[in-house]
């Protein structure tokens, strides 16, 4: 028997390889993020929560339509307006009502919407979802339409900072629809 | 201090009790560093959500596993169903009463007296350790067969057959501190090491690799820890333990392993001596109560357990049965009859 199988058969030396491997593992960082102490920013990409703006909306139902579940309710009605001396028809928004705990987050409704920049967004990220209840989730509700003027946030979803311009994809960065 | 009461009943009752409590509370906590080591090891955190970096995970594992619904299935044989986690758990405590943990001592001046801090020191001690936690594999193999569960049978089937090829090349290990040291106390094997002027580690590399080898393989511990292969046998011979008794079995393990530690540091390591005990220029190091050498070495070996365990994958039954008895068992005995020569020639027994 030569030494070296006398060492490897015997005394087993060839697994000190896999011993050293484990022993700098245990001085390496760890992989594990302690979540609540510690959150991770998602990509910029990454589908969150929605966020909605009713002022950009323009009522169209492009993404109640694009929605592959049908999750999204849009009840809205035709009111009288005037604009520059005329009198015009113009839909009003009654109910935005997006079904959260079914929602898969494809990001369809997002794609589909035609106003720039965009009335419903899903890069919010936002990823922090649970409720104690059934009904926050139920509903996207209008009351809690997360939106940068003054809407009441979604719980979990943080409300942007003044002046903080909507993080939205594809977007014109502000422009206003010309 | 010469009174039959105190010292016959009073001392041995407070040193049982310390040592039970202490060797419980060891157990416990070793699987709390298991754990926690075993994360590490595969950059994980483990557990560290139960008080300070998880601390008091232990207590509140004990807490969930009182609280546990306690189960016998139906067709269980009850009685040897029962005594299953008896028959395991007193073994390893029981070994627990020969382990010398340092010298005679008078706790800092606080005692009359020097006590030694271990239970008793019979002049058969090495063969009392064998014997008694070579029992303990009756819990497993009866646990095992009274479940009626054929995950249970194959664990216990596989134990026993476990512990039948590695106890001999064990036997022939600790034979060889036995030729070096002329006894059989373990608190002479240690003092014997002081004589020696050497751990018996240095002259008896394989006897030492053998026992350590083999004292994994015989507390079921990975990498061979088929008895219990999750992925084969469920949990093997514990499977339809519950509750209480599976903290028992749990425990046992444990408690095992600390006994495995425990001879490996007195047969090996000098028991309670600092490293080198005849250089007179390592004298600072005697500042160390001897406990926390002994302490310090075993803690060396259940880390090594813990290392192992994150480290090796589970070997095949088949390879686990070639390396007990196509390579220990000669091996040990090469190594026995060389240190026999050794000894005979040299002069270095007694």
């Amino acid at each position: 028997m030569s030494v070296r199988k006398l060492l490897t058969e015997v005394f087993h030396l060839d697994l000190l390889g896999g011993l050293w491997q484990t022993a700098r593992f245990t001085m390496t960082r760890k992989a594990t993020v302690p979540y609540p102490e510690k959150r991770l920013d998602p990509t910029p990409r990454f589908r969150g929560m929605f966020g909605f703006s009713e002022e950009r909306c323009i009522v169209c139902r492009a993404c109640e339509r694009a929605c592959p579940i049908r999750i999204i309710y849009i009840d809205g009605h035709l009111e009288e307006v005037e604009v520059d001396g005329k009198k015009r028809k113009k839909q009003v928004l009654d109910r935005y009502d997006i079904d959260v705990k079914r929602c898969m987050f494809c990001g369809l409704c997002q794609e589909a919407c035609p106003t720039t920049p965009k009335a419903i967004w899903l890069t919010t990220k936002t990823y922090e979802l649970a409720t104690y209840e059934r009904d926050l989730s139920l509903y996207f509700r209008k009351d809690r339409l997360q939106s940068w003027e003054g809407v009441v946030a979604y719980p979990g979803v943080v409300a942007p900072a003044d002046g903080q311009t909507p993080d939205d994809p594809g977007g014109t960065g502000g422009k206003e629809r010309g | 201090m010469t009174n039959p009461w105190v010292v016959y009943l009073l001392v041995p009752m407070v040193k049982i009790v310390v040592i039970l409590g202490a060797i419980t509370l060891a157990a416990a906590y070793l699987s709390y560093f298991e754990r926690r080591l075993v994360g590490f090891l595969q950059i994980r955190l483990g557990p560290n959500r139960v008080g300070w970096q998880g601390v008091l995970q232990p207590i509140a594992d004990a807490l969930k596993l009182f609280s546990k619904e306690d189960i016998i299935p139906t067709r269980a044989e009850k009685l040897v169903y029962l005594s299953g986690p008896v028959l395991i758990i007193v073994p390893a405590l029981v070994v627990f009463s020969v382990i010398p943990f340092g010298p005679p001592t008078n706790l800092f001046g606080l005692l009359p007296q020097a006590i030694p801090p271990y239970l008793t020191d019979i002049n058969v001690s090495v063969l009392f350790v064998l014997g008694v936690s070579s029992f303990g594999i009756y819990g497993i193999i009866l646990g095992g067969w009274a479940s009626n569960n054929k995950f249970s049978l194959m664990g216990g089937l596989r134990s026993a057959a476990q512990l039948i090829s590695y106890e001999v090349p064990m036997g022939f290990a600790i034979v060889a501190v036995l030729l070096m040291a002329g006894s059989l106390s373990l608190v002479s094997i240690v003092e014997a090491q002081r004589q020696a002027h050497v751990w018996y580690v240095f002259p008896g590399f394989v006897a030492f690799f053998i026992y350590f080898i083999c004292g994994v393989a015989e507390t079921n511990r990975n990498p061979f820890d088929l008895p219990e292969a999750e992925a084969e046998l469920v949990a093997g011979f514990h499977t339809e333990y519950s509750g209480m008794k599976f903290a028992f079995y749990f425990l046992a393990e444990y408690a095992n392993m600390v006994v495995v530690s425990s001879m490996a540091t007195v047969l090996f390591f000098g028991g309670w001596l600092r490293p080198f005990p005849s250089w007179g220029w390592l004298g600072f190091l005697d500042v160390v109560p001897p406990v926390v050498w002994f302490l310090a070495k075993v803690a060396a070996f259940l880390y090594c357990y813990i290392w192992f365990r994150g480290t090796f994958p589970r070997v095949r039954f088949d390879q686990l049965m070639a390396l007990g008895w196509k390579v220990f068992l000669p091996v040990s005995l090469a190594n026995l009859m060389v240190i026999g020569t050794l000894i005979v020639l040299f002069g270095g027994g007694r």
